[in-house]
């Protein structure tokens, strides 16, 4: 009976079909359990920690609000951050297809964000017009950085992470530069608030008596992961994209266009992650701190690694880090534990994540052992 | 109790797989002393046996005995305490270590420095590997890296590996499969030194001429069973037709057909192409091939070949002269180019170049046409014309893979890996076909079809560039033949005037 139940586990852990998702929320059990026993050792409730956590992104009721609030309000401020997290996961994802790492999320972020801002942001524009020219001008400005390292690698065979990590440092020191000179709040240090109307936020909404804000970026995130995979599955430019991301040399035997496929796969990527950038600082927050990448663009590696690089488990995977970054303050504040536990819990995630093929090996060992048929 | 006669033996072994039987019901005892040979098609089951002996699986069914002993062989560690060692057909040595460091890794001679700190004494190893390598003559510089060294050496490398751990029952897994000629002579004297030494050897292998030449025993495997033990005088033919379950012709016959040559298809004018190291592999190459013609270039293994076939493909740019495809100049074109084109390419190595491993049969079919109907329309993939494309193609070309068109790649046996490659290539009306050792490391039931399906197509008008270092292939399939030595080609010769005697001569560099 014992053994009925492990060799189903087991089954269920390296299963061509299921272990997809059983990896991964073994890996997020295995991480949950660690972080437990390290809140434990601090002296604190590791359950009240956990339950804050979700508490803290709306996923659980607080047993207090200020005025005007509710879980939906915390729900919509985590479905806000939540946005820019897919859909910088869909960015890495796309690129890592085909064969390319793109670790310049932040900069296409920041440049996306910084110029839709400029352009629109302070534009007296009805929203109608301000919100989908953000989004256009988001993609695009992304698109271009990306193809930009595309077409470096094409042309004059530059490896992407030294141009990637180049144009981030590049265009951080450029954006805060008209920041400082021309955009900047004096209070705040920051960049003015963008005008309201161009805000992929509908802020300050009144639903059944609370306020909360409506997040837009989340429609955008939950249509790019179809558009991603149709991409991916059902188009001739995906499968070739697969097929110089698996084996350049057979790419090259076939004739499948290999430096084309980089240019095309980092300007779909770049796009996405100008679109996390719009989402992000016209949408979660308002302005943009000068000379500072944000880091969610690094995360986002973390994350589509942590969702084994398929778009439908990234959505999992975000949703899963997000709670731990937004959830982090509230815990904090509940339990007195530091909030870079917070980080422990994410960094646990990744170390064990990273074993995820090692886990699955084990358990396909483990059944040949036995047996396998 | 067991019988101390064998030093092996195997009793009713049964392995399962999903969706297959590798291995059914085996009984087989090997002696001790004795040069074992283990013959069987691709995926017969013969590496599973092995691997079992080895320690990498466990027998759902059925007893292994060591020396007249019952053992349970849980992991190689246990079976190399044993006194058994494997050479795999993919060695399994680290390119940056040392000869010394990848022979004792695991089980390095440590010593202490000033009593208190390990360290690994590599100069007494290489001593003993030094005594080992002039026992067994297997030369080797124990402090050369890997990947400094060549594939023969590597072998070496593994062979020494098991005699540094005193192995007395030695695995080959098909070792002759990377070998060039000379190196296989060699290998066979080293085997028989083990032999002499009081070893013994099991060898698993496709080819025929080893179990006649070294082998004192065979056991025909066939789909999971055994099919039969014969002593290694029993004739080839029987052992062909007991491995693949039916009468099989050894010699590829030429059609019955006499070839009949129509115009020419492909035409190389004075030829130069470099090879990866910057100097010239190809120098001033011309030669032309028509429809209906086999030509058949053959050449010790590093003359040019593959850089002459790569540049015919479209897969490297000439450095010089033209190349000519039923009259047009594609010189310049890529690969996307000339596949459309009519060029069709069997590459040497199939799992760099000929597949995406990670892909299923249904996409590796496609991966050279999928942007054309009716795998895709403008841009959207048919993802069911892929399943129908492909599942036409299993059957027409006798593909066997446990999960039909779905089958990852990765997951077949090496000849199906082939097969899959070889229905690509061919169902795409090419005029031109370039087999690049279409048949290396394929057993006699794959290398029938595969010598058949050439002649068929040659027989249907096209021209067939062949690339072997088979100078039997070459004689018994080529129209012409061309010999490469040096990047040059010494000699084009219609095969009916020549004789191997006249080609081996021209292979050695003799007669020019």
């Amino acid at each position: 009976m014992r053994t009925g139940i492990s060799e189903t586990l087991l089954r269920w852990l390296c299963g061509d079909r299921t272990s997809s998702a059983a990896v991964p929320i073994c890996v997020a059990l295995l991480s949950t359990l660690v972080s437990s026993a390290a809140l434990l050792a601090l002296g604190h409730d590791p359950v009240t920690a956990m339950a804050a956590f979700l508490r803290g992104s709306g996923l659980m009721p607080k047993p207090s609000y200020a005025g005007g609030q509710s879980m939906l309000t915390d729900f919509m401020s985590y479905l806000g951050i939540l946005a820019p997290m897919m859909l910088a996961s869909l960015s890495v994802i796309f690129c890592l297809k085909a064969g390319m790492f793109n670790i310049g999320v932040s900069g296409q972020m920041l440049a996306a964000g910084f110029l839709a801002t400029a352009l629109v942001g302070y534009a007296k524009l009805p929203s109608g017009a301000a919100r989908p020219l953000v989004v256009l001008i988001g993609a695009a400005v992304g698109g271009l950085m990306g193809a930009a390292v595309g077409y470096l690698k094409y042309l004059f065979n530059i490896h992407e992470v030294v141009s990637c990590i180049m144009i981030n440092h590049i265009t951080s020191y450029v954006t805060g530069f008209f920041i400082d000179t021309r955009y900047v709040d004096v209070i705040t240090r920051s960049s003015r608030a963008c005008s309201a109307s161009s805000r992929l936020t509908i802020a300050g909404v009144r639903m059944g008596g609370v306020r909360a804000a409506i997040p837009l970026g989340i429609l955008i995130a939950i249509t790019a992961v179809f558009v991603v995979r149709f991409l991916m599955e059902r188009t001739t430019a995906g499968f070739g994209i697969k097929i110089v991301g698996l084996n350049r040399d057979a790419a090259r035997y076939a004739g499948v266009p290999v430096g084309r496929s980089y240019v095309f796969a980092m300007s779909i990527g770049g796009a996405l992650a100008g679109l996390a950038g719009v989402t992000y600082y016209l949408g979660y927050y308002n302005s943009i701190v000068p000379k500072a990448l944000p880091s969610l663009g690094y995360d986002a590696i973390a994350v589509a690694l942590l969702g084994n690089l398929s778009p439908p488990a990234a959505v999992f995977s975000s949703m899963l880090v997000t709670i731990f970054q937004k959830g982090g303050v509230y815990m904090s504040s509940v339990t007195g534990a530091p909030r870079e536990i917070a980080s422990v819990v994410i960094a646990l995630l990744l170390l064990f994540s990273a074993c995820g093929a090692y886990i699955r090996e084990r358990a396909r060992s483990a059944l040949g052992k036995r047996g396998g048929g | 109790m067991a019988s101390s006669e064998y030093i092996v033996e195997f009793r009713g072994v049964t392995k399962k797989f999903p969706g297959i039987t590798a291995n059914d019901d085996i009984s087989i005892g090997i002696r001790r002393g004795e040069i074992f040979a283990l013959l069987g098609e691709n995926g017969a089951g013969k590496s599973t046996l092995m691997s079992m002996l080895y320690g990498m699986y466990e027998p759902d069914a059925g007893d292994i005995f060591i020396r007249g002993e019952r053992v349970a062989l849980s992991s190689p560690s246990a079976a190399t305490a044993l006194g058994i060692g494997m050479v795999h057909q993919h060695f399994r040595l680290v390119p940056s270590y040392t000869i010394a460091e990848n022979i004792v890794l695991g089980m390095e001679p440590v010593k202490k420095a000033a009593e208190l700190f390990p360290y690994v004494d590599i100069g007494a190893a290489s001593k003993r590997i030094r005594d080992l390598s002039k026992t067994y003559g297997l030369e080797v510089d124990p402090a050369l890296r890997i990947e400094q060294v060549g594939v023969s050496t590597q072998q070496r490398v593994e062979i020494l590996k098991m005699l540094y751990r005193d192995a007395e029952i030695l695995i080959f897994d098909e070792p002759t499969s990377v070998l060039t000629p000379r190196e296989i002579e060699f290998l066979m004297d080293v085997m028989r030194g083990l032999r002499e030494s009081g070893r013994t050897i099991v060898l698993i292998t496709h080819k025929l001429e080893e179990i006649k030449s070294i082998a004192d025993r065979v056991a025909v495997l066939r789909r999971g069973k055994l099919a039969a033990i014969l002593p290694a005088s029993a004739s080839a033919q029987e052992m062909a037709d007991l491995t693949v379950g039916r009468p099989v012709s050894l010699s590829p016959s030429s059609s019955s057909l006499r070839a009949r040559f129509r115009d020419v298809v492909l035409q190389v004018e004075n030829l130069s192409v470099r090879g990866e190291n910057g100097l010239d592999a190809v120098k001033g190459v011309s030669f032309s091939i028509r429809g209906g013609e086999i030509f058949a270039i053959a050449g010790v293994s590093g003359n040019g070949q593959i850089e002459l076939a790569d540049a015919i493909a479209g897969l490297v740019p000439p450095c010089g002269g033209r190349i000519l495809l039923n009259g047009r100049n594609v010189t310049s074109d890529g690969v996307g180019r000339r596949t459309e084109a009519g060029v069709s390419y069997i590459p040497e190595d199939r799992q760099r170049y000929g597949l995406v491993l990670d892909f299923t049969v249904a996409e590796n079919l496609a991966i050279k046409k999928y942007r054309r109907a009716p795998y895709s329309k403008s841009g959207i993939l048919n993802r069911s014309a892929f399943r129908t494309e492909a599942e036409a193609m299993i059957a027409r070309y006798d593909i066997r893979a446990s999960g039909g068109a779905g089958t990852i790649a990765r997951f077949m046996s090496g000849g199906n890996q082939q097969k899959t490659i070889i229905a690509r290539e061919l169902s795409t009306d090419s005029s031109l076909m370039i087999f690049v050792q279409p048949t290396r490391g394929l057993d006699v039931g794959a290398i029938e079809n595969i010598h058949r399906r050439m002649l068929g197509e040659r027989d249907k008008g096209r021209a067939i560039l062949l690339v072997s270092l088979e100078l039997d292939e070459v004689m018994g399939l080529a129209d012409t033949i061309g010999v490469l030595y040096g990047g040059r080609l010494l000699k084009i010769f219609p095969a009916d005037r020549t004789t191997v005697g006249e080609v081996g001569e021209y292979m050695m560099g003799a007669a020019s």
